[in-house]
């Protein structure tokens, strides 16, 4: 049975006295797109801060291409080949679009291909070609996210972990964040995707993962969750 | 007074404020990039300028070494003394949640600079007399003082030389990134500590020619330095945080200032009235006069 590409066991992190993940394991095949979905505050998002390097795990492990990944900080984690689009964005608001997208492929691996890697993310989002020079903070909420993942991919990542990205988008820029979504999975990137948009992230993914209060409750094939309803009772949770 | 007053001596002042205030610029600029990545008030930047100074001073009483050809040599130094001290000082505290320990270092070592410079040149105050240190020039019936000239060219020159770097250079874009979200620089692979050495290096490292403008046109004595960091800071007020022009422009409209005060109103009260604008500038455009807004992405 083939490897998995990302391989996280049993983690457990806390913030100060407060456990925020409770063992958790999640295992990402090459080639795929793994969903984490849940309520807020169950752990998503924690959960891929963990893995790239901005959290640091109380117990459990992590591997990335059979590598042991703990202890190495957040800026190596890029190196490694996982690169994570905030919750937020986090774009760089007074540098242009194209200073975002070269800090992107700042690390050691991808700077001889920083003129490549414009080309191609500039042939996937034209309008980031067309604002090139313009600075990220004027962009629209649609643009930022599609710069904020082109970012990502200047560091050409082998998995691209996404948090939220439909956050604070309209319907239909969400549709087209989805197609983009499966558009990168086809063209062989791995994506490890967090969402609160259960039913369109579930649509796009092989496998999936539902979050509650801090561990796993069910997984699946993506497919198989839609109907659970567990899904939706880790959705209302809160309201339990 | 009024009576002397004529079109030629106001501007006579202000060419003077211009000329000395790239000095507070350089000062400035310097603060800035140190602010901007790490949030540090390096308060010791002034004490770092008056030891730049010493050192100018002795390579041309010792050694016989030209004060503005002394640049290639006190820059580097600036620059590795930054490095240095970033390393050993502010590495650490940077991670700190309280940033009051890292004021707390830069006072301290403050202290230390101008006790030790007290010690090593004792407090009378210095100053470099060359051929050409009192020398000036008339153009269009203005005297320009040659030393305050060579300052303010050379602040111009390094903030041209600053500005090329952070726009152009990879680096120096990760710098300038740093500034907005040092923790978000972590996620495209940047080191933050890379990032911080290079912004020490680069602020102190200015230090080195605003040593040089400033011993070859003023005495200067080991207590001075905290003056000219707090000047540093007002024009950082004035030119607003993330800029370099700004600040070098901040620099200036002081210089200016300071120029006229002392003029109209008594040499004094320059120095009330710069902190009184200080406080002015901070209770009610605290981003700075130059500085335009830019929502965060």
């Amino acid at each position: 049975m083939e490897s998995p590409l990302l391989e996280i066991k049993d983690i457990v992190v806390s913030y100060g006295s407060i456990q925020a993940l409770w063992g958790v394991s999640v295992s990402v095949k090459k080639g795929s797109i793994v969903s984490l979905v849940g309520a807020n505050g169950a752990g998503k998002s924690t959960l891929l801060k963990t893995v790239a390097g901005m959290n640091r795990p109380r117990e459990g492990s992590i591997f990335f291409s059979g590598k042991p990944l703990m202890g190495l900080k957040a800026e190596e984690v890029v190196n490694e080949g996982i690169s994570l689009v905030p919750e937020g964005r986090r774009l760089f608001a007074r540098l242009t679009v194209k200073e975002n997208l070269e800090l992107g492929a700042y690390i050691p691996r991808a700077r001889p291909f920083m003129q490549e890697s414009l080309e191609w993310a500039y042939d996937l989002f034209p309008v980031l070609k067309k604002r090139s020079g313009q600075v990220a903070g004027s962009l629209s909420g649609g643009e930022q996210q599609m710069l904020a993942i082109a970012r990502s991919m200047m560091s050409r990542p082998s998995i691209l972990m996404l948090d939220e990205p439909s956050l604070g988008l309209g319907p239909l820029v969400v549709k087209v964040m989805f197609e983009l979504i499966e558009g990168l999975n086809r063209k062989g990137v791995t994506i490890l995707l967090v969402e609160q948009n259960v039913y369109q992230a579930l649509r796009v993914s092989h496998y999936a993962y539902v979050m509650k209060t801090g561990a796993i409750a069910l997984e699946g094939p993506a497919e198989s969750l839609l109907d659970k309803p567990e899904v939706q009772s880790a959705y209302l949770g809160a309201l339990e | 007074m009024l009576e002397y007053l004529t079109a030629g001596l106001l501007l006579q002042l202000l060419i003077n404020g211009i000329l000395f205030g790239t000095t507070y610029g350089l000062a400035a600029i310097g603060l800035s990039l140190v602010f901007g990545t790490m949030r540090i008030i390096f308060l010791s930047q002034g004490a770092v300028i008056i030891l730049m100074a010493y050192l100018c001073y002795w390579l041309f009483k010792l050694v016989g070494i030209d004060p503005y050809l002394s640049t290639i040599l006190l820059a580097p130094v600036a620059m590795a003394l930054g490095s240095g001290l970033y390393q050993l000082l502010f590495r650490k505290a940077v991670r700190m949640e309280d940033k009051n320990i890292s004021l707390l270092i830069a006072v301290g070592l403050m202290f230390l600079l101008e006790n030790s410079m007290a010690v090593v040149w004792t407090p009378n105050p210095r100053s470099i007399s060359t051929t050409y240190t009192s020398s000036s020039f008339t153009v269009l019936g203005l005297d320009i003082s040659f030393t305050r000239l060579m300052g303010f060219i050379m602040a111009v020159l390094a903030t041209f030389g600053v500005t090329f770097f952070l726009k152009r250079t990879l680096v120096g874009k990760a710098v300038r990134a740093a500034s907005e979200d040092l923790e978000a620089t972590t996620l495209v692979g940047i080191s933050p500590h890379r990032v911080n050495t290079v912004a020490f290096a680069l602020g102190i490292g200015l230090t080195g020619i605003a040593g040089i403008a400033l011993s070859t046109t003023y005495p200067f004595d080991p207590y001075f330095g905290f003056v000219f960091s707090l000047k540093a800071m007002i024009a950082l007020a004035l030119g607003g945080l993330g800029s370099v022009s700004g600040a070098l422009l901040g620099g200036i409209i002081l210089g200016v200032l300071e120029s006229w005060a002392a003029f109209f109103v008594s040499g004094g009260w320059a120095d009330a009235i710069s902190y009184g604008v200080f406080l002015v500038v901070l209770l009610f455009r605290p981003e700075g006069l130059l500085v335009r807004t830019i929502k965060k992405a």
